[in-house]
């Protein structure tokens, strides 16, 4: 056994040399000629037997040779060798295939990144992926939230969970002597959710039962970051008396870096039931649950189900329409439109890749084609069909790699913008979007799969050509035959994944700008705004609230820089409320479907300061909005939907609430120009304003207008009105618009990145092929320029290919694009549907940028001086 | 006529190691002896004979060696190892048994040799 291994370790490093083996071969022919002609047979004659009897001398040393253990380590260091050498050697065109390999794997490890945090990667916490979340419905209909009964009944007979808890989020101003109060995100949850995660303070203690007894003294547990910014990191914080939303608290712990659970939260204090909690038909809760190992979501489904039919006939006052949805972290948090705009980016990026790949493909056969010949010279000397496409192989696998590599740093750089781009979106804070294992998986397949997608066709190819053919005509006549169609057909196929990617940002890039374009004449850089929550419990009415903002506005007038300043519920651009309308002297056949309208309230003085130019009638006053005189200013909009051709002031309509009465009688005072609030509407609704006091509304955002930035200025004037109520949200309203319709700007960059990728990749492809063919044309075109061909034959002769290429990949495009726009457009997302414009101008770019990659090529051919393109081999 | 490579997988190793069992041999030598043994029944092409050769070499069961040939000529001698000779006895056993099973299943009781 151990001289066994130990000669094959010898003859790993010292190889039979080959004289030796040719001598040994020689002896042997030596001696079957002697044999044959001792049998009678003229030497000659002898001669040539035996040398038919022993076959290929090279093939006997190959075989020979693969005995040897190791043996391959040798030839594929060879193949390996030689293929670095190719690479090196067609530089360009190297380049070009690693650039397209990197762009085409890196978006997809990029994006496949992102998708996988955002969908599918479990909460960071022991036994994550066994974390779900409880609602009443399906995500984005409305309120889907359970009651502090529910979650007892749901734990005391439910077999499936391990855990549950219930949270509601509110905001928490968190105040004390000496620091001005701030507004934070406050979760109150029940006592067990921190051992439910098992994720235990890193200072203080975890929460109690106890702490949830009525009657226990109020605690308060702080996150990593607010004990960091707020309190310094000090130690002493546990035990401090603090004011949270103006009641008496005491800190007993803070939470480990990083964790915000569930979303973004930075406080946490235990529920202590109240009687308006333990009402079953409050339903505030959101559930969390721990599944018992070996559970799955649906098997917790169909108890809770069954549990929440047995609540329904239990107490059918309250509970009639309980219901229980059992759904995973991410199908709560991003599903719907987040998860569709991610599922779109994944097909945009599998576009691309689909492009590289046939980009690659195509680079690939049309260079097998130009070395078939060379491949046929290597088969007659005896290479196997297998060493052939190995070699071959080896140079594919070695692009991939290296365009792999290139990609993953993309990917990385990719990734980390993402990350920046959507910090400050509301993401949950376990979506942490950084590269990570199965990613790096993902990418060294798909690295490999491309690598040997396009490698093996253009391989199998050139090892298979009729071996005397190829070597008697010379690769010219065969190459053209053969790789013409399939790489037509890839071009076609890539122009047209190309229209249909740069369709698709299109679409985004026109929605962006519409939404930029609104608004043109609102000063958004010069706008501050802000926003207050007036507590209901100091400012319990319409009046106080109004005698808090009386004195607020003057401060903010007098303050240095600020030129204007007013309120509003909300700045333009930022949203609307909504209602069912009636106008009067105007019945609507359908009662149940009246028109609806959006309306913001509006100070004094607000028109100006937005510069909304008021077109008919006047601005709001202080006498308007109270009970016997309701007031509205129309946007034209809306003037002319409703009272067309006429004068709409001092006409009158009313509001309908949720449960269908009718409110007090508006009458129209003024009419302004047109705004719009809500940018992400398809169809945004008609719009009008109302006075503030005329709303009863305890959130309000001011409007300030200011030279210099007034951020501070404008927190101190509303600390000397009330020194307990901290102002939130300060942008100015460029950027609280953007943030707004972040994604819109986010996925048009991302879109036109993708697309702008593809455009480039297909350009190169068109390219790579008309370049290769019109060289191996040469000689062809040097004979017909000696003959007299004119410059316009020859541009003609070598563009004709590419150009009817093109035409049909842009018309199989464009029956593509259309229906995956008006797909787009019907998505949640907030695109608009897309004019026709769109489509012919990213038709004529993509002509434009084809005819281009197509005119070098022929340029060249047209410039070739025909005696040295004769003789060229 | 059967050639090489209608041997079965494995056989040509043997009978190289029962022929150079008796004397160290050069290729050509082995090749004949087979033939002639096997009354011209068996001819090993040399397509298959070197590569085996080789192989059982690099398996440390041969050695092989220069020497000169009866004809005076420098010729590379293959000679069985000690592990050759535990190979050719445990190949020879597996051999028997083989060929019994399968005359048993063919119906025809061969006469087991040895």
């Amino acid at each position: 056994m151990i001289t066994e291994f130990l000669t094959r370790l010898r003859f790993l490093f010292s190889r039979n040399r080959r004289d030796e083996r040719d001598d040994e071969f020689q002896f042997h022919l030596e001696h079957s000629i002697a044999a044959k002609v001792a049998a009678g047979l003229r030497p000659a004659e002898a001669r040539r037997l035996a040398l038919i009897e022993f076959g290929g001398v090279e093939a006997a040393r190959a075989q020979c040779e693969q005995q040897r253990p190791g043996w391959w380590i040798g030839s594929t260091t060879q193949d390996l060798r030689y293929a670095i050498r190719m690479i090196r050697a067609h530089g360009w065109f190297s380049a070009a295939v690693i650039a397209t390999l990197a762009l085409g794997i890196g978006l997809n490890t990029m994006v496949f990144t992102l998708i996988n945090a955002a969908l599918f990667k479990p909460v960071p916490v022991p036994g994550g992926a066994r974390l779900v979340a409880i609602t009443s419905r399906a995500p984005g209909n409305g309120d889907d939230r359970l009651s502090y009964p529910d979650l007892i009944d749901y734990r005391a007979q439910a077999r499936s969970f391990q855990a549950l808890e219930g949270a509601s989020d509110q905001e928490g101003i968190l105040g004390e002597p000496g620091i001005p109060p701030e507004p934070y995100h406050l979760e109150r949850t029940t006592t067990g959710v921190f051992s439910m995660l098992h994720i235990h303070p890193v200072l203080g203690r975890d929460f109690r039962a106890s702490d949830a007894e009525p009657g226990a003294a109020p605690v308060l547990m702080i996150g990593y970051t607010v004990w960091q910014n707020r309190y310094a990191g000090s130690p002493s914080v546990i035990g401090r008396q603090i004011h949270i939303n103006e009641k008496p608290a005491t800190i007993i712990g803070v939470m480990p870096k990083g964790f915000m659970f569930p979303t973004t939260v930075d406080l946490w204090m235990p529920i202590v039931p109240t009687p308006r909690d333990l009402k079953r038909d409050n339903r505030q809760l959101q559930i969390f649950g721990l599944l018992q190992p070996g559970v799955n979501i649906s098997s917790a489904q169909a108890e809770l189900t069954a549990i929440a039919h047995r609540l329904v006939a239990q107490y059918p006052d309250t509970d009639k329409n309980t219901t229980a949805l059992v759904m995973s972290f991410h199908e709560r948090y991003n599903g719907g439109n987040i998860r569709m705009i991610f599922l779109l980016m994944l097909a945009s990026v599998g576009f691309v890749l689909l492009i590289a790949c046939a980009n690659v493909a195509n680079m690939m056969l049309s260079r097998a084609v130009a070395r078939q010949r060379e491949m046929s010279i290597r088969a007659a000397l005896g290479a196997s069909r297998w060493r052939v496409i190995r070699q071959l192989l080896i140079e594919c696998v070695l692009l991939s790699v290296l365009g792999g590599t290139f990609g993953l740093a993309l990917a990385a750089f990719g990734v980390h913008w993402f990350d920046l781009q959507t910090s400050t979106v509301g993401r949950p804070y376990w979506v942490q979007f950084t590269m990570d294992y199965s990613v790096f998986g993902y990418f060294a397949a798909l690295c490999i799969v491309t690598g040997l997608l396009f490698g093996i066709a253009p391989a199998w190819r050139s090892s298979r050509p009729d071996l005397n053919e190829v070597l008697q005509e010379g690769a010219r006549s065969i190459g053209h035959h053969r790789g013409g169609k399939l790489a037509a057909v890839l071009v076609i196929f890539q122009f047209a994944l190309t229209l249909v990617l740069l369709t698709g940002a299109g679409v985004f890039v026109h929605s962006l700008i519409k939404t930029l374009d609104s608004n043109q004449s609102i000063p958004a850089r010069e706008l501050m705004v802000g926003r207050l929550q007036l507590p209901q419990d100091r400012y319990k009415d319409i009046a106080a609230r109004q005698r808090f903002y009386d004195q607020l506005l003057p401060r903010l007038r007098a303050l240095p820089g600020v030129t204007s300043a007013a309120l509003t519920s909300n700045p333009p651009g930022l949203g609307s409320a909504e209602s069912p309308v009636e106008i009067e002297y105007q019945p609507v056949p359908d009662r149940t479907h009246r028109p609806v309208v959006a309306y913001i309230t509006a100070s004094p003085g607000y028109f100006s300061t937005i510069r909304l130019p008021l077109l008919l009638g006047r601005d709001f006053q202080p006498t308007d909005g109270n009970a016997s005189h309701r007031t509205a200013i129309l946007t034209r909009g809306m003037a002319d939907r409703f009272w067309p051709g006429q004068s709409a002031l001092g006409k009158r309509f009313r509001l309908y609430d949720d449960q269908g009465k009718p409110g007090d009688w508006i009458s129209v005072v003024g009419i302004t120009a047109n705004l719009l609030q809500d940018l992400t509407e398809q169809d945004p609704k008609p719009l009008f304003f109302v006075p503030i006091q005329q709303q009863d509304w305890s959130g309000i955002s001011l409007v300030v207008e200011s030279a210099l930035n007034p951020t501070a200025a404008v927190r101190a004037a509303v600390q000397a009105v009330d020194q307990d109520l901290p102002l939130r949200s300060v942008f100015l309203l460029n950027e609280a618009v953007e943030h707004q319709t972040w994604y819109l700007h986010l996925f048009s960059k991302i879109f036109m990145g993708f697309a702008f990728i593809a455009l480039l990749m297909a350009a190169v492809g068109i390219y790579a092929v008309l370049a290769q063919a019109t060289s191996r044309r040469t000689q062809e075109i040097g004979v017909r320029i000696a003959l007299g061909a004119s410059l316009r034959n020859i541009m003609l002769l070598v563009m004709r290919r590419g150009l009817w290429q093109i035409g049909a990949g842009l018309a199989v495009g464009l029956a593509a694009a259309a229906p995956a726009a008006r797909l787009m457009a019907s998505l949640p997302i907030g695109v608009s549907p897309t004019d026709p414009g769109v489509f012919i101008a990213v038709a004529v770019l993509l002509a434009m940028v084809g005819l281009v990659a197509c005119w070098l090529p022929a340029r060249r051919a047209a410039a070739l001086d025909p005696v040295k393109a004769i003789r060229y081999e | 006529m059967p050639t090489s490579t209608d041997l079965l997988q494995g056989t040509l190793d043997l009978l190289i190691l029962q022929t150079l069992s008796l004397e160290p041999m050069h290729g050509w030598g082995v090749a004949q002896r087979i033939q002639q043994i096997s009354k011209d029944a068996l001819q090993i092409g040399q397509g298959s004979l070197y590569p085996a050769l080789y192989r059982l070499e690099y398996k440390g069961w041969i050695k092989s060696e220069w020497g000169n040939s009866e004809n005076n000529r420098r010729a590379k001698f293959y000679r069985l190892t000690a592990a050759g000779r535990k190979q050719l006895q445990s190949e020879l056993e597996t051999w028997d048994r083989l060929s019994a099973a399968i005359g048993l299943v063919l119906g025809r009781a061969t006469e087991v040799s040895r």
